[in-house]
């Protein structure tokens, strides 16, 4: 074995059998607290059980298109046409740092009460949900308020 | 409140709508269930049946085999395949794909003697048994003079150049020239692209079609004999938008196949609504739930009690067909099976998903040919290989074996399996 390879074999044992035990003893806070301790500053929010919920129902959108068409914002609205509704959440089901960009169509897909796109998706996801799902976690995003208004 | 009926149809794809509609016509009381819009809403918007697969790429147009030959063929060497599981009723196919275009006359052409080759938005060319009226006059088997491919400017989905160029690789087979033009339409200021249906909302408006003809015969090369455009020739069968353009045109004009978001496939799915509406096939737009015939369906707030009920569920995209960890089939919980490597039933449920896929492109995907196994009159068969119900039939891609991306059978067997069993429910004691 090489003296490289053994050094950083030491060091991996001193982290995990010394340095992580202390680590937790000191621990504070909750999973969610230490997770905004840690991620807040790069724009990430937590992921809850029902954000996961979500995340996976939005998973069977096949990308077609089909809500588009009874869509009656996609016509009125620049912004969501600009960014096609069905591409709102798989652009941003996950990354939540890039959320708060998706500000202004998310409210106007909101203001719309229509549900004809729900009914038009072959894989049944329930586009208006999972619409309202994203604003109220773009809203939670740390840095919403740097954010530009879509 | 309980609704009682002859026939419960379970999907409102083109299988479970030939079924609801081939049992009306057998006078029987049929609900339909559907969830949403089909994959048949996602489909090119013709109906491919069975093409040769044993012609060589340069093999002339007019020497391939019809679409009753290849089916029989097709049906011959591929054991799991509906067309060979229903035995003596493939004779019927012509009979279904008659019965098919006439319901759907407001879009679809009746069926020709032989097939057509029709230009996909990529340059290939599908072999289609059945096509919209608004496709016909782009069959490069009978289409004279050369073609001019025309695009509109600002259309992401279509590259005229791209279509030309594909096309001129046909040429050895008999398909003419084609000569790419792209025009400028439709786009106002703000937007940098448009979406096909804005296109064909477009094209539906007031005008809209008379305008672009105008603006095209201006833009046409010299000598063209038929004009090629996006699938995008109008939303609504009613505004006519392809006649429209042509007139205005002054040449026969033909909008290609078309990828998702599909047009012609939203446009086929909305006739076979209205189809359904006007034939008195009772619809309900409500998830499903239930234990087969026998026993009273759920949907939303009904009870539907029928004695004999049709499932055209679809695969993949309609749900039914789902990966719970398995292979599942979700309403009923049939057992999912697949052809693999030329054997036939082999039982897919129990087995990881990551196992039903094969490196080699080429070769038979156990995962994509998935779906329940049915008997000769289309009953699906329980785990020992009986009916698990005398008046339980299966429609389409749900029932497995047929793959419909490498075989161009998809619509086929919907066409085929859903009037099979529309007038088997209807008939049965």
């Amino acid at each position: 074995m090489s003296a490289s390879r053994l050094a950083s074999l030491s060091y991996l044992a001193y982290r995990a059998l010394l340095a992580h035990p202390f680590k937790l003893l000191r621990r504070r806070g909750t999973g969610e607290e230490r997770f905004l301790a840690n991620y807040a500053g790069e724009g990430l929010v937590p992921t809850a059980p029902g954000d996961r919920a979500v995340g996976e129902a939005a998973s069977a959108c096949i990308g077609c298109g089909l809500c588009e068409l009874p869509c009656p914002v996609a016509g009125a609205a620049p912004a969501v046409r600009a960014l096609g509704l069905h591409a709102a959440f798989r652009l941003y089901g996950r990354s939540s740092a890039e959320l708060p960009f998706a500000r202004g169509p998310l409210s106007e897909c909101l203001a719309c009460a229509d549900g004809r796109c729900d009914a038009a998706c072959p894989t049944g996801v329930p586009i208006s949900r999972i619409v309202k799902h994203l604003a109220t976690r773009a809203a939670r995003a740390p840095i919403a308020a740097a954010a530009p208004a879509a | 409140m309980t609704l009682r009926a002859d026939v419960l149809v379970v999907g409102g794809g083109m299988a479970g709508a030939m079924a609801a509609l081939a049992a009306r016509a057998a006078q029987a009381r049929v609900v339909l269930v559907r969830r949403a819009p089909a994959a048949t809403a996602l489909s090119s918007g013709a109906i491919g049946i069975a093409p040769d697969l044993w012609a060589a790429p340069e093999e002339p147009f007019a020497a391939r085999l019809g679409t009753a030959a290849a089916a029989r063929r097709l049906a011959a060497t591929r054991p799991d395949h509906p067309y060979a599981v229903v035995g003596a009723s493939l004779e019927r196919l012509e009979e279904a794909m008659r019965f098919a275009a006439g319901e759907l006359a407001p879009v679809l052409a009746p069926p020709g003697d032989r097939p057509l080759f029709l230009a996909t938005p990529y340059g290939a060319v599908s072999v289609c048994a059945v096509a919209q009226r608004t496709m016909l006059a782009g069959d490069l088997a009978t289409a004279r003079g050369p073609i001019a491919v025309v695009g509109f400017r600002g259309h992401l989905g279509f590259d005229a150049r791209l279509v030309a160029g594909g096309l001129a690789r046909h040429a050895a087979a008999g398909a003419p020239e084609a000569i790419a033009v792209e025009v400028d339409l439709f786009m106002r200021e703000e937007q940098s692209l448009a979406r096909p249906h804005e296109l064909a909302r477009a094209l539906d408006a007031p005008h809209g079609a008379e305008h672009a003809g105008e603006v095209l015969r201006r833009a046409l090369p010299a000598g063209a004999g038929v004009a090629l455009l996006p699938p995008v020739l109008g939303l609504d069968p009613a505004s006519l938008a392809a006649e429209r353009l042509s007139r205005a045109a002054g040449l026969p004009v033909a909008e290609t196949l078309s990828d998702v978001p599909s047009v012609p496939g939203w446009r086929l799915q909305a006739a076979i609504d209205a189809r359904l509406a006007a034939s008195g096939v009772e619809v309900i737009s409500a998830e499903v739930e239930g234990d087969g015939p026998g026993c009273p369906a759920r949907a939303g707030e009904l009870e539907i009690e029928a004695p004999r009920w049709v499932l055209a569920t679809g695969r993949f995209v309609g749900g039914g067909i789902v990966r719970r960890g398995r292979l599942v089939e979700p309403l009923l919980g049939l057992p999912v099976t697949a052809s693999e490597g030329g054997a036939s039933g082999i039982h897919l449920a129990p087995r990881p998903s990551a196992t039903l896929t094969a490196r080699e492109r080429r070769a038979p995907q156990p995962l994509l040919a998935a779906g329940v196994r049915v008997d000769r009159a289309l009953r699906p068969l329980g785990a020992d290989g009986r009916p698990v119900h005398p008046g339980l039939f299966a429609a389409g891609a749900v029932v497995g074996g047929h793959e419909a991306a490498a075989d161009g059978t998809g619509m086929g067997v919907a066409i085929l399996t859903g009037f099979l069993a529309g007038r088997a429910a209807a008939e049965a004691p």
